[in-house]
């Protein structure tokens, strides 16, 4: 019995099937876990909704908008983390690149001091949100300690006072992400050509005249991005707040995803008026980002 | 302007000289260029002229004033490199500005400085461009004028027409020459290029290895070199040297070849070797073709140049020298061609040492 061997041949796969085959799982996975929602949630914000009740979302067009614009208590949100945001991040460029200018020369232990400085940016949000808070403290903390107030009647009460719970926030933020301003601010330095300051000191530019000349413009596209990337998370902020202050005194730093978290996890869980919200604290950061986006390539072309 | 000195100054990375201990006078308004191959330390010495580099011995003085520690900027030099280190993200007007706004000068005295310095080199029309969209001729052209606006009392050139193509290097060649002949500024020029020292320079400073091998006019070190390194680089080709022997006045080398030495180097020649090796030089133009001549030779190969014919003649089948022959005749290859050579033109060095053998001053 002779078996005759069948050729079997196989099709190779041509290179717009490989390009398909290597693509689709990714855009299956982006459809699902990104187009679906953004859609989905732009439409709930525009129903009256809530996850744990068995109605099903009902079309009620612009009510939550509304509802959201016409509130006093939602437009001081944005008051909140409008102030919030520019403070933070105007401190956080202040020290950064501050910190970056000190540390830029390479010295003994340089690398040993870039990496402390980047610790707290490593750290988890939370922990260090509660951790700050029992810093905080005015009975037990450290924080009016080091600052040398040593009675507990006349030192200040961080957490306590509207104003000074906004500055708490706004402390913790710039001690932890200040890091990361420094971070794009030591990449842009070191990426300025030596030869550059050579023919400054040549052509007999002083330091300062170096300074503003030389060194601002040329690292200005990167603090540029530092600034969009530190103001969005900063209009983001959320796990501070919870952390340290849980948006009080009352609701003085009640920022918007705070309330947004409120809305939609807790009491009522109204998932078309916190999608509502959600979308127009997207629309606000989109607008902020171009604005910024739209600084930066001018930066670029000069 | 300035006279620049230097007085052993050298540089070392580590325990490897960059540039050994040297002398050198600059004086005011003179065009000096240091000319060698590369990395022989000529950018190092420029940049320690200029005070970017710190030299590490040695002593430099700017009109007598010691600046061998002073910053760059207390030396008012200016300084423009092959690279053109433009600040790219200036407009080529402020980077021509730069200068003049470091020293606060008035806006309408910049305006008017600016407009004057970009008007000699024909670059107002380029004011509003940044240096990165404009043409390696066109940056170098700002380089300049940031150097030249300044009016320093010295200027120090590093290879500034490196970047450009021959022709352009030939236009920017002489536009140099002139500014230099008009502010008549003390200049260090850095070149590799012998044609572009030969052209430029009042004073020529041949480096190699580090090491300062000649200083002397353009035709000093294309007649006299001082040494067989700087024979062999000066020229294209460079000096024909063969090596033999001298005995009694006579210098025997290839297979039983003999040229009289000329009467007046002898007694230079006795005291440095008495009898023995010697290598003889002479340029291409020092050979004269004729019948009668003492040196015999056959043609190896010819190639016509513009005005004159390059002979390759083969000595005693091992050393090919280079002469210069009238366009006039044709020379077959491999036929017979004798010569003799222009007593005045002669060169001798001595093969251990690598220095000439000049003959004697009469005093
Ligand atoms: N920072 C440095 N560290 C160590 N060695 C250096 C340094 N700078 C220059 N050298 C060495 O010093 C020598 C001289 O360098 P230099 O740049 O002065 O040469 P050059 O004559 O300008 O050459 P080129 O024509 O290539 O520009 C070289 O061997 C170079 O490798
Ligand atoms: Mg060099």
């Amino acid at each position: 019995m002779s078996v005759s061997p069948t050729p079997r041949t196989r099709r190779p796969l041509s290179d717009r099937n490989i390009t398909l085959l290597f693509i689709m799982p990714t855009m299956v996975i982006l459809v699902l876990m990104n187009v679906y929602p953004l859609f989905y949630s732009l439409y709930l914000s525009f129903t009256d909704y809530s996850v744990i009740s068995a109605e099903p979302p009902k079309w009620i067009g612009l009510e939550n908008y509304t509802t959201i614009l016409s509130d006093q208590r939602f437009w001081s949100h944005f008051a909140v983390t409008g102030r919030f945001a520019f403070l933070s991040v105007g401190l956080q460029m202040l020290v950064g690149f501050g910190l970056a200018l000190l540390i830029r020369e390479k010295f003994r232990g340089s690398g040993l001091v870039t990496t402390l400085i980047l610790v707290p940016m490593m750290l988890s949000p939370v922990v260090v949100g509660v951790f700050w808070r029992l810093m905080f403290n005015p009975s037990y903390g450290i924080f009016n300690y080091l600052l040398g107030f040593t009675d507990i009647n006349t030192a200040p009460e961080w957490l306590g006072q509207p104003v000074l719970a906004l500055w708490a926030i706004v402390i913790v933020d710039v001690w932890m992400w200040s890091p990361f301003v420094m971070l794009l601010s030591l990449a842009g330095l070191s990426a300025i050509p030596n030869y550059l300051y050579e023919a400054a000191a040549i052509d007999r530019a002083g330091a300062w005249f170096q300074f503003r000349r030389i060194t601002l413009p040329q690292v200005m596209p990167l603090l540029l991005i530092a600034v969009l990337f530190r103001t969005i998370e900063a209009l983001k902020q959320f796990d501070l707040v919870m952390g340290i202050t849980g948006g009080g005194p009352g609701d003085a730093t009640e920022m918007v995803s705070v309330r947004l978290y409120r809305e939609a996890f807790q009491g009522q869980f109204d998932t078309g008026l916190s999608s509502a919200l959600a979308y127009i604290v997207l629309i606000v950061i989109v607008a902020i980002s171009n604005l910024y986006i739209r600084q930066l390539n001018k930066v670029r072309e000069g | 302007m300035a006279t620049i000195e230097l007085r052993g100054v050298e540089k070392r990375f580590g325990d490897q000289y960059a540039v050994k201990p040297m002398d050198l006078t600059i004086e005011s308004g003179e065009f000096v260029v240091l000319l060698g191959p590369s990395g022989c330390g000529k950018t190092t010495t420029l940049r320690m002229i200029s005070g970017l580099e710190a030299v590490t011995g040695g002593a430099i003085t700017f009109d007598g004033r010691d600046v061998t520690w002073s910053h760059p900027s207390d030396r008012d030099i200016a300084f423009v490199c092959q690279f053109f280190a433009l600040y790219s993200h200036l407009t080529c007007h402020d980077n021509i500005a730069f200068p003049l706004q470091a020293r606060g000068e008035s806006r309408g005295e910049v305006k008017r400085q600016v407009a004057e310095v970009a008007e000699l080199l024909q670059i107002g029309h380029l004011l509003n461009v940044r240096p990165g969209a404009l043409s390696g001729g066109d940056q170098q052209r700002v380089a300049l004028a940031r150097a030249l606006v300044r009016r320093p009392a010295a200027f120090l050139m590093d290879e500034p027409l490196g970047a450009l193509d021959a022709d352009f290097r030939e236009t920017m060649r002489a536009e140099i020459k002139r500014l230099h002949l008009e502010q008549k500024a003390t200049t260090v020029y850095v070149t590799h290029d012998q044609i572009e020292a030969m052209a430029m320079g009042d004073k020529i400073v041949v480096m190699s290895a580090a090491e300062v091998q000649q200083v002397g006019s353009p035709a000093d070190v294309y007649y006299d070199p001082a040494n067989l390194f700087v024979a062999r680089f000066i020229g294209s080709p460079g000096m024909n040297l063969l090596s033999g022997r001298y005995e009694q006045g006579v210098f025997r080398f290839g297979t039983d070849q003999s040229y009289t030495v000329p009467a007046d180097v002898k007694p230079a020649l006795e005291r440095a070797i008495g009898q023995g090796e010697l290598i003889l030089g002479f340029r291409p133009e020092a050979v004269n073709v004729q019948p009668s001549g003492p040196i015999a030779s056959k043609v190896y190969a010819s190639d016509l140049h513009g005005g004159y014919a390059m002979l390759h003649l083969d000595i005693g089948g091992e050393t090919v020298v280079h002469a210069r022959a009238g366009r006039g005749q044709r020379y077959a290859m491999d036929s017979e061609v004798r010569f003799d050579l222009d007593p005045e033109q002669v060169r001798f060095f001595h093969p251990a040492t690598e220095e000439a053998i000049r003959k004697e001053q009469v005093s």
